[in-house]
């Protein structure tokens, strides 16, 4: 684990200029440009927005503004977790040519989208301000919740990416289990809306996903801090996760190059 | 101390990383329904079976083997790529290896863009690619179009650029697969100058290549890779020698070259019998080891005047004389005599069964066979005759004698291989018409 990180800090020029590029690259060539990091979400948000405002109606004040809070940082989730699957078995030009840590590219792709994240805060604040909504002293517990989410999502991509090596079922199966995950988590919909006393307690302490997703939500939607004892556990859990994935991910590293 | 020290290294691959097969849920369910577990071993493919080799600090080396010994497999160990699976390996100094041009390059950033990444992939800092840009820029020769997107390149633009990263990084060690021939004649001679440079600064090169030419220019030394173990490792002439003298016994024995990875003994060439140096281990061929029933004694080449030298004219005759001795009694032995020119390119081959020639049978304990050149008619150049005793049937029944050398000259020029007999004529009057063809 300590050896997983020391070369990545040693390669942190790397990491850095990949990102960077993943960022430029992604939307090179289009005439907006950059635009297209707030343009997406803005318009995945347009979409449900008026699925469940105007079709379905939901009974949440600034429906549009509560579901952007929870919106962003699945979309970060997800497309790491997402792209993270095949960014090893994708590179062999990379892999079977260079020497280079291979854990740098599963955490180029998580460091991304969280650019892209912090990114498309300010996009979310001027819709709170569109409504009247602003952010509250609560907002100290944020960095927080990032940083448990970051450990979580780097602890999952390394295992995913590192079985999809030799096990390429795995980048489709995760694509499904997301759409079921974006649906099992409470994003459009409030937690408390969900009928089902065991269901709602199974879905929101169960799917760290919901403990995350609810603990932005009440920071930017009902000002008041996260609730302690999920998240800590959660934080507990993931470095606990971290752990083990960057033990598997150095037993697999060196079938690496031999397996694409 | 020295730069790289290889121990026992033993390199094995799992046949289905090879063959690419992947394992899938259904490959996996298919083979577990069917109760199907292959044994360990024969879903194992052996690259390298135990190398031992020590590269000195500052030394040339070049890695010779014919496909599928084990060359690459070996770079990739020492570049790190691949762990061994048994053995170590001590690398002393920083490594960077030009297995492939252009790295992670990204067809729509520009050459600018792309030197950075591609430099940090290759090791360097990013402070220490923005330091080399400008010299970067200016030994790839890509003037204006270092801005243009690396997608718009020619394939030799492209390969200029990923040569100048490459060999910008300044490393302790560096490892080259077969890269060298970059570029026009101009980019060759400045790649070539750039190598000097790094042989001079006392850098350490190991050097995989088919360009047996490159190996004897460049290397200080030479080691011979057969059938994934070290079969020779020394003076880079040598070494090419016992290459290429093993690799026409093996055409000559018809043995099949298959990969050696995929035959059961390694696919090592044929034994050199009675040559000057004592050869390193060689297995699988087991009637090699066993004294060959003619020995060829003196091989001389004799001009028409009488001197034995090396040096003819075209228009000149030459004479072969072998002098052999045979073991035992033989009855289907013959001789065949193969000239080539220096490059490898066989100019003409033929044997004693070919042209029927009556031979006394069984062929006497010593004697002398005499092969008469009325006229060489070769171009100008230098060129090996190599003779062997065989059975009719092309079982080698001598060999070990090295390719005479002998030297063309020609107070004509001309070019090409050969110089036919020929006449100029000139005929005054009407050129006669061709029927309307087209």
């Amino acid at each position: 684990m300590i050896r997983h990180f020391r070369e990545l800090y040693q390669y942190r020029g790397l990491l850095i200029s990949l990102v960077q590029r993943e960022l430029k690259a992604r939307y090179r060539g289009s005439i907006l440009g950059f635009f297209w990091t707030f343009l997406n979400p803005t318009l995945h948000m347009l979409v449900y927005a008026l699925l469940f405002t105007v079709v379905m109606r939901q009974n949440i004040p600034n429906y549009a503004f509560f579901m952007f809070v929870g919106l962003l940082p699945w979309i970060w989730f997800s497309s790491s977790v997402g792209a993270g699957a095949s960014t090893i078995s994708d590179r062999r030009d990379l892999m079977t040519k260079v020497r280079f840590p291979a854990q740098v590219l599963p955490t180029t792709v998580v460091a991304t989208n969280l650019v892209n994240y912090v990114l498309s805060l300010p996009l979310m604040l001027v819709l709170g301000a569109f409504y009247g909504v602003w952010p509250t002293w609560h907002i100290v517990a944020f960095p927080l919740v990032v940083a448990i989410q970051l450990v979580f999502t780097l602890g999952l991509v390394y295992i995913v990416s590192a079985v999809n090596v030799t096990f390429r079922d795995l980048q489709h199966i995760v694509q499904n289990l997301l759409t079921l995950g974006f649906f099992a988590t409470p994003v459009l919909y409030q937690a408390s809306t969900i009928a089902n006393a065991e269901a709602r307690t199974l879905l929101t302490l169960a799917n760290p996903l919901a403990i995350l997703i609810t603990s932005y939500q009440a920071i930017f939607y009902e000002h008041r801090l996260p609730d302690g004892l999920p998240l800590l556990s959660l934080a507990v859990a993931s470095v606990g996760l971290l752990w083990t994935a960057s033990w598997i991910f150095e037993s697999r590293r060196e079938d690496f190059a031999e397996s694409i | 101390m020295d730069a790289i020290v290889i121990r026992d290294v033993v390199k094995r691959f799992r046949k289905r990383t090879i063959r690419g097969e992947y394992t899938t849920f259904k490959s996996e369910l298919l083979r577990w329904l069917r109760g199907q577990r292959q044994p360990e071993e024969a879903r194992l493919i052996t690259a390298l079976r135990g190398i031992n080799l020590t590269i000195p600090r500052g030394k040339t080396m070049g890695i010779l083997g014919r496909n599928g010994s084990g060359k690459s497999t070996l770079l990739k160990l020492i570049t790190g790529i691949y762990a061994p699976t048994s053995g170590t390996m001590e690398i002393n100094g920083r490594i960077s290896a030009l297995l492939d041009l252009g790295a992670g390059f990204h067809p729509d950033f520009s050459g600018r863009e792309n030197i950075l990444i591609n430099g940090i992939i290759l090791g360097m800092s990013r402070a220490e690619v923005r330091e080399r840009m400008d010299a970067i820029i200016a030994f790839s020769e890509l003037g204006d179009f270092i801005d243009e997107p690396v997608r718009t390149y020619s394939s030799g633009m492209y390969m200029r650029l990923a040569f100048a990263v490459a060999t910008h990084v300044d490393p302790d060690i560096l490892i080259i697969d077969e890269i060298l021939a970059v570029g026009d004649e101009h980019f060759s001679k400045k790649s070539l100058a750039k190598m000097t440079e790094f042989k001079k600064q006392g850098k350490t090169i190991v050097l995989v290549t088919h360009d047996l030419q490159t190996v004897s220019n460049w290397c200080d030394s030479a080691a011979w890779l057969d059938g994934g173990r070290i079969r020779e490792v020394g003076e880079p002439a040598k070494v090419i020698r016992h290459y290429q003298q093993a690799l026409r016994l093996a055409e000559a024995q018809g043995t099949p070259l298959t990969a050696p990875a995929l035959s059961p003994g390694g696919g090592a060439l044929p034994a050199l019998q009675g040559s000057e140096t004592s050869i390193a281990t060689v297995s699988g061929t087991q009637e090699a080891n066993a004294p060959l029933p003619v020995e060829l004694v003196s091989v001389d080449l004799v001009a028409p005047t009488g001197e034995t030298g090396v040096v003819v004219d075209t228009e000149q005759g030459l004479e072969v004389r072998v002098g052999f001795t045979t073991r035992r009694p033989l009855s289907d032995a013959g001789f065949a005599v193969d000239i080539r020119r220096e490059d490898g390119t066989q100019v003409y081959a033929t044997n004693t069964f070919l042209e029927s020639v009556p031979l006394p049978e069984p062929l006497p304990e010593h004697g002398t066979v005499r092969f008469v050149i009325e006229r060489v008619g070769l171009s100008p150049g230098r060129y090996t005759l190599d003779v062997s005793a065989r059975s009719s049937q092309g079982t080698a029944y001598s060999n070990g004698l090295q390719p005479s050398t002998f030297e063309v000259r020609s107070p004509i020029g001309g070019e090409g291989l050969v110089r036919p007999p020929h006449r100029w004529i000139i005929e005054p009057g009407a050129v006669p018409q061709r029927s309307a063809a087209s």
